[in-house]
């Protein structure tokens, strides 16, 4: 009988590997058939546009290794930039301060989603779900649903428009960002105590690992993360509104998945969010210098993501397949 | 093997994907190219796409591109996020397209992209809802905000002989167009109509249905209105049924902003008196014959006036080209416009 | 009665918010507003009671809103191109139910997490449509609105059609033994299987199920008026999952019932026209709704903690 030996490692260096080829394929083929796509400025932007949801995506992965999932991080994107701007704007504070307090408010969101999550042992689908509500909501309220801010100083817009030794700005934070997730998830205890907790959380407890606090800090990271996103994308549009950040999340959960984190939790990496966030970004650029409408660009993206989740599920069903046969032709050969 | 099948598998339905070619344009043959021998491209940006009102302006414009030998690209955000429109610009300028045509959503946001499109040489011209002086060289009016203001308020007053509440409906709080359009209209009111009242003024998102549930709280939580004003084009016939429903039909009167098309069976039903509009189709064709003349170089700034081909000649105040006033539809002459 | 704490809490609050109402906004009580409030809440109703369904599985489905969108512009163009009613209701469950079976086919049959499945489609069927219609409305002909009934009768019809939905389902997962098995594959599918329940099988049905009852909702969207607006449907899933949490519908799967659900949708679902009442300002809306959520969650989370503190 024909025992499969992958380990889960193995399958996942296979998704990747897929992912890699399918990013690769995506730029070969918006080369040929896009107008001026790939250019040194068109990756630049590509870069640009997909920083937030980038960063978003990163802070999703522990969450989601955890077996959890944050459904709030775009709404609090827009809650942070409000505070930003209006801290900025009407509390007169000066840039950076109110950058470091917008900080704080996301950390503090995340906290509250943490301690609901761990402390009162509640689900954090329905959690996320709530905050996603809420959070949105707060952003409205404060402005009363019409409120913008703009008018930043270009020593701030730098960061979201202008180029730095021939980068975007914002791409060594990111960098730094992603360095970051990477080493706490693949060199970090932390992180082999995030895969222990999604893959088995009673057995994690019972290994001795504090379970709850490292769930926490997933949550907390993510308000951090976010906040600094919304800072970005006020940066980069130079203006910061309650709706900022819509649909965010479900992107970033796309990028996650697509990278190969399963969304049960136990298995995933944080290459492999990057490779999904940009195989996405990539399609969306890709799409718009092919000349074709904006919607195929969702539509290609969810039927990336199904052949994406059946081809990590194939083999196992196909060795399922395959042994059911034999099995069945053992039996009858007994009979 | 398996990594080569699902790969070739994926590869081929990129393959088909990019068969469907629905929204490239190309000229017509044999259209008049004896201007220029260069075919421009031009970019139409709708504040979003899957919205009757600008698919109308794409219609004309696409009419103009036409008769102009030029290609239109027309593209606009799927979602809410503000800066979904900054991207689909930047992702022209690298295209590199000649000209881009924005009905902007977020008038200071926006203006970020367009201003590096300007820097880049591509001329920016804005229509339907203007982005910030620095970031385009023109503004296609379609009516001046005061003049939409104003037209509203005065038809509403009108009805209501000059006294009683009245609500509004419009898109989102957020959008600056109606945001502007609501200053005129209290403008008006507190100059003109003093004894009318604005009561409440409730959002429905774009979303026909919404319009329609928050009239109807409306109707019932304020029991002398006499007006219902949707400044948003679904929210007309949303309003409208929700007035008929009320059973209110011909005691509460509906006016807006609105298509001729979504609103031809409430107007001969005498449920929406008015619909107040512009030719759309119109403005998308004077949109690209400006930024068509722009890029050619024989529409600048200090202009006072501009032909745009079959629709005659049009005024240039300032830095707006004016398609005109606001048009009234009504009972009497709906019938006779499609879109 | 202490397991259906959560229900009546529920009930409770809801029952608060109606008598702030009478006390301070009487005017929500006029007849006619309320009815058309309820007729349009119809739809609502029962794709969250399939919502739960599909909860009370341990499965989730987020594609609802854009099944319910494609679904009212196929019934529209159907009824514009002059099918009869009932074929056009028909056909309108029919597709409801194929996009179903779509989801099922590869949450069940490929063992798909159904987040995710139900992602992408809902991510693919909201853009595709978008795409073919742009925007535009469908007009219905004469004899649609309403069922060609009277408006008050059509009203009615509908509430008292959801309600009827309500009360079979009820039903059914209380007396027939395919609800002890939603719930018992809610509960432990692995146990289930060996009990001799297919759990694949069940989940596949609960799929094709909810996709048939947004295909109903659709069309008792589409008879409220004379047009369709491709953009309905939007937020539906939020609203409908929101109202099964606050409902007392545990999304660990096997708890629940659909008259805690019944309550959460009537609370949610009067947030909006309250706020009109009360003269507060549209924008509270999500931020209330948000707090109502995390309520719900937080109080059953103190109750949880408590019991198994004493335990």
């Amino acid at each position: 009988m024909n025992t499969d030996k992958r380990t889960r490692k193995d399958n996942l260096f296979r998704h990747e590997a897929i992912l890699l080829i399918v990013l690769v394929a995506e730029w070969i083929f918006f080369r040929a058939i896009g107008r001026n796509f790939g250019t040194y400025d068109n990756s630049c932007d590509i870069l640009r546009h997909s920083c937030e949801i980038g960063l978003l995506a990163l802070a999703m992965t522990p969450i989601i290794l955890t077996g959890g999932i944050d459904l709030s991080v775009g709404s609090l994107l827009g809650l942070c930039a409000i505070l930003f701007g209006k801290l900025w704007r009407d509390g007169h504070l000066p840039i950076p301060i109110a950058a470091l307090c917008a900080i704080a408010a996301g950390a503090l969101a995340g906290g509250l989603n943490a301690a609901l999550i761990t402390r009162l042992r509640l689900p954090p689908l329905i959690v996320t779900l709530g905050t996603f509500s809420l959070f949105r909501g707060l952003a409205e309220a404060i402005t009363h649903g019409l409120d913008t801010f703009t008018n930043f100083p270009n020593s701030f817009l730098f960061l979201g428009q202008e180029r730095w030794l021939g980068i975007p700005a914002q791409a060594p934070l990111f960098i730094a960002i992603a360095i970051f997730f990477w080493l706490l998830v693949h060199r970090t205890t932390f992180g082999r105590s995030f895969r222990a907790i999604g893959f088995a959380p009673e057995g994690a407890r019972f290994a001795g690992i504090p379970a709850g606090r490292r769930v926490a800090m997933t949550y907390v990271l993510a308000g951090i993360v976010s906040a600094i996103a919304a800072i970005i994308y006020t940066a980069r549009l130079g203006q910061a509104k309650a709706d900022a950040g819509n649909g965010y999340e479900l992107f970033a959960i796309t990028a996650v998945v697509l990278g190969g984190t399963s969304i049960f939790g136990g298995t995933g990496s944080v290459h492999g969010t990057l490779l999904g966030v940009a195989a996405i970004a990539v399609l969306q650029s890709g799409i718009v210098h092919a000349l074709q409408p904006s919607e195929m660009a969702g539509m290609l993206t969810g039927a990336l993501l199904i052949l994406a989740l059946a081809s990590s599920v194939l083999p196992k069903t196909i060795s399922s397949l395959r042994a059911r046969k034999s099995a069945l032709k053992l039996a009858k050969q007994n009979a | 093997m398996k990594k080569l099948l699902s790969s070739l598998v994926l590869l081929a339905a990129f393959a088909v994907f990019s068969g469907c070619n629905k929204s490239a344009e190309s000229p017509a043959p044999g259209a008049d190219s004896s201007k220029s021998a260069k075919k421009l491209t031009i970019a139409l940006l709708p504040k979003s796409k899957g919205n009757a009102y600008f698919i109308s302006c794409q219609k004309g414009a696409q009419k103009a591109a036409t008769e102009l030998g030029d290609e239109l690209i027309f593209d606009g955000p799927t979602g809410t996020d503000p800066a979904k429109q900054n991207e689909i610009v930047e992702n022209w300028i690298t295209l590199g397209v000649d000209a881009i045509a924005a009905a902007c959503e977020n008038k200071e946001g926006i203006s970020t992209a367009l201003r590096k499109a300007q820097a880049k040489g591509i001329k920016v011209i804005t229509y339907d809802a203007d982005a910030l002086t620095d970031g385009r060289t023109f503004f296609v009016n379609q009516a001046t905000p005061q003049g939409i203001g104003y037209t509203l308020m005065d038809q509403a007053a009108q009805l209501c002989a000059s006294n009683g509440e009245f609500a509004i409906i419009t898109a989102s709080l957020t959008a600056a167009n109606q945001q502007e359009w609501q200053k005129y209209i209290q403008e008006d009111r507190d100059k003109n109509y003093p004894d009318m009242k604005l009561v409440a003024v409730k959002p429905c998102d774009d979303l026909k249905d919404k319009a329609q549930s928050e009239t109807t709280a409306l109707l019932s939580t304020y029991p002398n209105l006499k007006l219902v004003m949707a400044i948003c084009s679904p929210g007309v016939p949303g309003a409208a049924e929700a007035v008929k429903q009320a059973g209110k039909t011909g005691q509460i009167k509906v006016i807006g902003l609105g298509l001729p098309n979504e609103n031809k069976i409430y107007v001969h039903g005498g449920v929406t008196q008015a619909v107040i509009l512009w030719n759309t189709m119109d403005l998308g064709y004077l949109t690209v014959y400006a930024a068509d003349a722009m890029a050619h170089g024989n529409l600048k700034p200090g202009d006072t006036s501009f032909k745009a081909g079959s629709l005659g000649t049009f005024e240039i105040k300032g830095d707006n080209i004016l398609l005109g006033k606001p048009f009234v539809f009504t009972k009497d002459n709906i019938d006779q416009f499609d879109f | 009665m202490k397991s259906y704490f959560r229900e009546l809490s529920v009930a409770g609050a809801l029952a608060i918010l109606l008598l702030v109402l009478a006390i301070f906004a009487p005017s929500f009580y006029s007849p006619q507003p309320l009815l058309s409030l309820s007729a349009g809440a119809a739809g609502s109703l029962v794709v969250a009671c399939g919502m739960a369904l599909v909860i009370i599985s341990r499965q989730i489905d987020i594609s609802v809103g854009s099944m319910f969108a494609v679904c009212s512009v196929c019934a529209g163009l159907l009824a514009a191109m002059h099918w009869p009613l009932a074929l056009v209701v028909a056909a309108s469950i029919f597709i409801g139910a194929i996009f179903g079976a779509f989801n099922g086919t590869l949450v069940a049959g490929l063992g798909l997490p159904s987040i995710v499945v139900t992602l992408a489609t809902m991510v693919t069927w909201r853009e595709g449509l978008r795409w073919l219609r742009q925007g535009e409305f469908v007009n219905l002909p004469e004899g649609i609105q309403w069922f060609g009934l009277s408006q008050k009768s059509g009203q009615w019809a509908l509430v008292i059609g959801a309600l009827g939905i309500l009360t079979l389902l009820a039903f059914m997962m209380k007396h027939f033994s395919i609800g002890r098995f939603i719930y018992a594959v809610g509960s432990d599918a692995e146990v289930a299987r060996l009990s001799g329940i297919r759990p694949k099988l069940t989940t596949f049905l609960i799929f094709v199920l909810m996709g048939a009852l947004v295909g109903l909702a659709a069309i008792m969207n589409i008879v409220q008026s004379p047009q369709v607006d491709p953009q309905s449907g939007t937020g539906l899933e939020l609203k409908v999952i929101a109202a099964v949490v606050v409902g007392g519908v545990a999304i660990s799967g096997g708890r629940g019932n659909l008259w805690g659900v019944f309550a959460g949708l009537l609370l949610l679902a009067c947030i909006s026209p309250a706020l009109t009442h009360l003269h507060i300002e549209a924008y509270w809306e999500k931020a209330i709704q948000g707090s109502i959520i995390l309520l719900a969650v937080v109080a059953e989370g103190l109750r949880n903690q408590k019991s198994s503190n004493h335990g």
